[in-house]
């Protein structure tokens, strides 16, 4: 273990910082001292991200990193890819076939088995602590004042209870707005027997309020809660992004099946201005017959997938919207008596592309068995900041926060640098 | 000249005149209001006017009781003559039952962080923190009764909850001890001392750690009840990812001198570790903890409990946020934090005391309005009072308030009571306990609604914000529709069968707390004229913009 997880970032980034400071050549002081806001290092095109969270741990075997032929390889080949000398599992065809639109890590030792600390670490990039997913952090950061849709939306099934909707600190306007599948969200309604007219009515009536109670008195705590009315009616207003409906064309690609409909909202989404969409398929959990359950799991995953790439593609935004596939972590190289395959944080992988990612690349390497990771090994706090990094934003610097300092990637770790575009 | 401002006076005198307070007997209030802003150039040119009446009322209901006072409350404290009704509301909503839930809530808040409920159930706990605010427990004892109880004794078990819902998990604990209890946050020193900041050092975080790294959750076999083992030895060594020294320690509170383990006794247990056994060592390390945390040598623990109640009543900590006190976030005004934390201990840790002298002072009851044509003095200078969002729990009570629904459903409640029990009903549904606690039970799933809707787990910061999903909620859920509903009792049902003047003042008392200006009447009486057509529509979306809208969110 590493003896440093989980340290909070205030007094220690002010440490570091007077350490350079003090220590090394004025110019560096300098550089480690300032804190531009995020603003500045932001180009002024809106960045997007599309994260795929295959829920249970799907097999790097099965997937990203192949081993056929070999003890632990199991029954599927690897297959040629778009990409001269980059192998996948016959378990994605359709991946392969776009495969240098993405790129892969392989190199991942996170250390833990456990869903619940793995899925936090690689929503955080931090071990322990509360510390805000990517997807909020995209939202404080990426989403324009104006957007016209919450800054991070989450298509899920089941529920896994994300505390503070992985805001932490940067507060419930950035937290995930939770979607039940296709379903639209809560209270998106408005009362049945209100008309427009009078609901309009009645909202100038708060404004009217507001007013009044707004006289001589601080404007930040008012205007945040005005704020989340704005975005409700936003969302009403747009609610027809949820009515699950969707043409014969596009269920034909897509597929009618759960998560070819997710696939089709999260694009209408990115379509519409959210920030980061989040789209979590179940069921990779497979210390049971491990080899057909990823069959019938990828198998439903790699087609919606790659039409939604295609069409983000099509559409001009894939160069401004970064995607990752991730999981908690991987699975086992050992098949056990079920045919199974059970947690594995050791050695595993991720497939990445799109803004600010070198596409086609391959990142690490593990041995010829699987069993451990041989280069550039990363973590969950590596990932975090090449995603951020990917988006135009500077991980290296604080969290722009009032009374706290905090960075936004794990100091301890560093981006992929030759991952990125 | 009243007398608190001529003690005031007097104060501030002494202090300009000889440079030192010799006015050590005066209240306590007083004594803090000239603490404030001492040396603050401009505090006097910027402190906001004395807050009126009515919203003090709402004020301090809210702060003290958890909920926004009904129509009588207010117009009664309003006729009221007496020089002294703010001390006499303050005195009566201390010793109210609605005090001891609204202390319930905040603490399970502060205590517990909206985790969901591991070992102890969410009921007794709650019981368990409302009997002991109800008794006025002082602060040390609280704590205390927390850190000691094993969880084996049923007696005891609910204040092992701090505890065993950590799961004693060592690090999640040793940082919340110093968080919760101490007003640090020593997560960092985990890997190192801070190489500037004297005080947060890597020995401070690990000696915390000791007093808890031999104890362990016990499963009792046959009851599968969890509870907190012992063993007789374990020592603590750690290592800094600077310099690769490494240490070892024994329990200890911060800087004060380390607690030494006694020579090691020929038998080491009261009950010896075997399978299935909850093992007893005869020294335990974890009871010296309490001692350990609320012994009067140990500053920071009386400064945190000062910060957190003034906090609670100001909005804001004097440490800000009150789990960071380190040297490079000192509090803003030190000597108003000491006196409040050398004066709580001097009252024995009477919280309520010091939340009465709070109540009672000039800063506490200032207009949240800055001073006309003045610009808004920085917050921590407290030279206005700041506005405090609701808590999810006195959001619910207060719009279950407000819309009548509270009103009407104690009376359901007290009728079926009477009809139950015709001997003892009728005298038991005037104790104010008995209302309380049964209002309280059949509003509780509304509650939790609320909770889970603008609550969130975890470290609880202070910052206010605000989301969609809240604010569709309000816009539409089936809740506050039902709610606005004109039927039985509630207030849009009361205010339909008023003509125009009467309406805007039973509207305005029923959920602003106050009377409306001229300005509102007008406003007011137009916005029914206009709609006359489909007036009980009308009156439901005017109560419904109430309720939404700033006035009514944040307690100001």
């Amino acid at each position: 273990m590493r003896r440093n997880q989980g340290c909070n970032p205030i007094e220690h980034v002010m440490a570091r910082r007077q350490f350079l400071a003090g220590s090394a050549a004025g110019a560096v002081g300098l550089g480690v001292l300032a804190t531009p806001t995020q603003a500045v290092h932001l180009k002024h095109q809106q960045k997007r991200i599309l994260q795929i969270f295959l829920q249970g741990g799907v097999s790097q075997l099965e997937s990203w990193d192949p081993k056929p032929g070999t003890v632990h390889g199991g029954p599927f080949q690897a297959i040629p890819t778009s990409v001269p000398g980059i192998h996948i599992s016959e378990l994605l065809p359709h991946i392969a076939q776009r495969m240098h639109l993405l790129s892969i890590v392989r190199s991942i030792n996170i250390k833990i088995n456990d869903h619940e600390l793995g899925r936090q670490f690689m929503e955080k990039g931090r071990r322990v602590g509360e510390f805000p997913y990517v997807g909020a952090v995209a939202s404080k950061y990426l989403a324009r004042p104006d957007s016209e849709l919450p800054g991070y939306i989450h298509i899920s099934s089941r529920g896994l209870t994300d505390a503070a909707g992985g805001a932490a600190f940067l507060g419930a306007k950035h937290g995930q707005l939770k979607l039940e599948g296709v379903k639209p969200p809560s209270n998106l309604e408005v009362p049945t027997g209100l008309e427009a007219t009078v609901d309009a009515g009645r909202d100038q009536l708060r404004l009217q309020f507001n007013r009044r109670f707004g006289e001589r008195r601080s404007k930040a705590l008012t205007e945040a809660y005005d704020a989340s009315f704005q975005q409700a009616a936003k969302l009403m207003s747009r609610k027809a992004i949820f009515d699950g409906t969707a043409s014969k064309k596009d269920l034909e690609r897509y597929g009618t099946h759960d998560f070819g409909r997710y696939c089709l909202l999260a694009r209408t989404l990115l379509e519409n201005d959210a920030t980061c969409v989040k789209v979590t398929h179940h069921g990779y959990d497979s210390h049971a017959e491990n080899f057909n359950f990823h069959l019938e799991q990828l198998g439903e995953f790699d087609k919606p997938f790659c039409m939604l790439l295609d069409d983000l593609k099509d559409r001009g935004l894939l160069e401004s919207t970064l995607i990752v596939i991730h999981s908690e972590f991987g699975r086992t190289p050992k098949i056990n008596v079920r045919y199974g395959r059970d947690h594995w944080g050791t050695a595993w992988s991720i497939a990445i592309g799109g803004c600010g990612i070198q596409p086609g690349a391959v990142i690490g390497k593990t041995n010829d068995t699987g069993t451990e990771v041989t280069e550039r090994e990363v973590d969950a706090g590596h990932l975090f900041h090449t995603y951020l990094q990917a988006v135009g934003l500077d991980s290296s610097t604080d969290h722009d926060l009032s009374g706290r300092s905090i960075p936004m990637g794990d100091p301890a770790a560093q981006p992929i640098k030759e991952l990125l575009a | 000249m009243n007398l608190r401002n001529f003690w005031t006076m007097c104060t501030a005198l002494a202090v300009l005149v000889t440079g030192t307070n010799v006015w050590a007997d005066a209240p306590l209030h007083v004594r803090i209001d000239a603490a404030v802003g001492v040396g603050e150039m401009e505090y006097d040119s910027l402190a906001a006017d004395d807050v009126d009446d009515a919203t003090f009322v709402r004020r301090i209901y809210l702060d003290l009781a958890g909920t926004i006072p009904n129509t009588e409350q207010v117009r009664e404290f309003l006729v009221a003559e007496s020089s002294t009704k703010r001390a006499e509301l303050i005195d009566q909503l201390l010793a109210s039952p609605h005090h001891a839930r609204r202390m319930q809530y905040l603490f399970d808040t502060m205590l517990m962080e909206r985790r969901p409920d591991k070992h102890i159930g969410a009921d007794e706990w709650h019981d368990y923190l409302r009997k002991s605010f109800k008794e006025n427990k002082p602060w040390n004892q609280l704590v205390n009764e927390m850190l000691i109880s094993d969880g084996t004794d049923e007696e005891t078990r609910p204040a092992a909850k701090f505890l065993l819902d950590r799961e004693l998990k060592i690090d999640a604990m040793t940082r919340d001890l110093g968080r919760i209890f101490l007003g640090r946050d020593l997560q960092c020193a985990q890997c190192h001392d801070h190489p500037n900041i004297d005080d947060y050092l890597q020995s401070h975080y690990y000696g915390l750690s000791a007093f808890l790294n031999r104890s362990y959750l016990f499963t009792d076999p046959k009851s599968k009840k969890v509870s907190i083992g012992e063993k007789a030895d374990g020592t603590v060594k750690f290592t800094s990812v600077f310099t690769d020294e490494s240490a070892e320690t024994f329990p200890r509170m911060l800087a004060l001198p380390p607690i030494e383990d006694p020579p090691k006794a020929e038998e080491p247990y009261k009950v010896k570790p075997e399978k299935n056994v909850r093992s007893v060592p005869v020294y335990s390390r974890r009871l010296q903890l309490a001692a350990a945390m609320t012994d009067p040598v140990n500053v920071a623990f009386r400064r945190n409990i000062a910060n957190r109640l003034w906090a609670m009543m100001m909005g804001r900590g004097i440490v800000e946020p009150v789990d960071m006190s380190h040297g490079g976030n000192l509090p803003s005004n030190p000597e108003l934090l000491d006196l409040l934390a050398n004066e709580l201990v001097e009252h024995d840790y009477d919280m309520r005391f010091l939340l009465r002298e709070l109540a009672l002072t000039r800063t506490y009851q200032r207009s949240s309005q800055h001073r006309e044509g003045g610009e808004q003095p920085s917050d921590d200078l407290f030279a206005v009072a700041l506005l405090k969002p609701l808590s999810p729990e006195q959001l619910a009570w207060s719009m279950m308030h407000a819309t009548g629904v509270s009103d009407q459903m104690l009376e359901e409640l007290e009728a079926k009571h009477v009809e139950s029990d015709a001997e003892n009903g009728p005298a038991q549904i005037l104790d104010p306990f008995w209302r309380e606690e049964a209002l309280h039970d059949a509003i509780k799933a509304d509650v939790e609604t609320f909770v889970s809707l603008f609550g969130s787990a975890g470290i609880q910061v202070s910052n206010f914000d605000a989301s969609a999903n809240q604010a569709l909620f309000l816009r539409n859920g089936a809740v506050l529709q039902g709610w606005l509903e004109p039927s039985g009792r509630k207030l849009t049902a009361r205010l339909k069968i008023l003509e125009a003047s009467p309406l805007v003042d039973e509207f305005y008392f029923s959920v602003f707390s106050r009377p409306p200006t001229a300005e509102e009447v007008q406003q007011v009486t137009q916005y029914i004229q206009e709609n006359k057509d489909d007036r009980d529509s009308a009156i439901g979306q005017l109560v419904w913009a109430a309720l939404s809208s700033a006035e009514f969110r944040f307690n100001h």
